[in-house]
């Protein structure tokens, strides 16, 4: 079956896709997680740079639940449909909650507050790669 | 002289403990959601647990974010139902499997989220006591 199903291309070609953008995920949450625990250690709050990359990580979350979206809506079926729609939804979450908790009281715990999200981030998003990944590509 | 405000608990470290409770509320909540409507008879009582976890997750975080007084006294019942929840369903998770079909929060300890569900109320205990009335701010 799963090879009838790359015969038809589409819905495993566009899950790569996701893949690759999953693991970029993965590492820019890896980032910013390391560097909200670095600034926290150096008793800093969240600088602009910083702040900005988490808003850039976001946008990538986003883009990559659109795609998934995209992909659900065009037939592909993930290994549990149900809970990759919740993965889906508090991946694009978490971060932007973050973000303001973390800026309405800036210390050094700001820095550990994105910590948290980007773990978060990053674990959710592994769990959805092992969803997403047709058993015979993983 | 003693202060008769207690210390608000969604202040510095406290800030943290709010996003780590936030965190897991959108995590159990979603994953009980996913549960009851996906396959609720293979094993109710477990995923009505869970549901339980999500609903005392969310009001352990709001009234740690909140800070008051009166939310000091429904995080502090919040977090020991908890504390036992955790400690119960740990338990029961390993001496009844198949009760307990697929992970929720608090099985075998949360060993699916690297226990953190088993430390966490210890944590938010032990901050309710630090910032329990009489205790300076600094």
């Amino acid at each position: 079956m799963s090879v009838c199903q790359v015969a038809a291309g589409t819905p495993v070609r566009l899950g790569l896709v996701i893949s690759w953008l999953a693991y970029t995920v993965v590492a820019l949450t890896g980032v910013m997680m390391i560097w909200g625990l670095i600034t926290a250690a150096a008793d800093k709050p969240p600088g602009k740079a910083q702040l900005l990359f988490a808003a850039f990580v976001e946008l990538v979350v986003v883009v990559q639940t659109l795609i998934a979206s995209a992909n659900l809506v065009l037939g592909f079926r993930p290994a549990e449909f149900a809970t990759t729609i919740g993965y889906l939804i508090g991946i694009v979450i978490l971060i932007p909650v973050a973000w303001f908790w973390a800026n309405s009281e800036r210390t050094r715990f700001s820095g550990v507050v994105l910590a948290v999200a980007a773990l978060a981030v990053l674990g959710m998003t592994l769990r959805l790669l092992v969803l997403w990944t047709p058993p015979v590509l993983r | 002289m003693s202060d008769p405000q207690p210390r608000p608990t969604n202040s510095g470290p406290g800030r943290v403990l709010v996003a780590v409770y936030g965190v897991f509320a959108l995590a159990a909540c979603a994953r009980a959601a996913v549960q009851l409507t996906t396959k609720f008879n293979d094993a109710p009582l477990a995923y009505l647990l869970s549901a339980a976890a999500g609903v005392i997750y969310i009001v352990a975080t709001v009234t740690l974010a909140r800070g008051t007084a009166t939310s000091r006294r429904v995080a502090l019942t919040a977090i020991i139902i908890e504390a036992v929840g955790v400690l119960v369903v740990g338990t029961a998770s390993l001496l009844d499997p198949p009760a307990f079909p697929s992970a929720t929060v608090w099985s075998t300890y949360g060993i699916g989220y690297g226990f953190v569900p088993l430390v966490l109320p210890f944590l938010g205990l032990a901050w309710l006591y630090r910032t329990r009335p009489g205790t300076y701010a600094h």
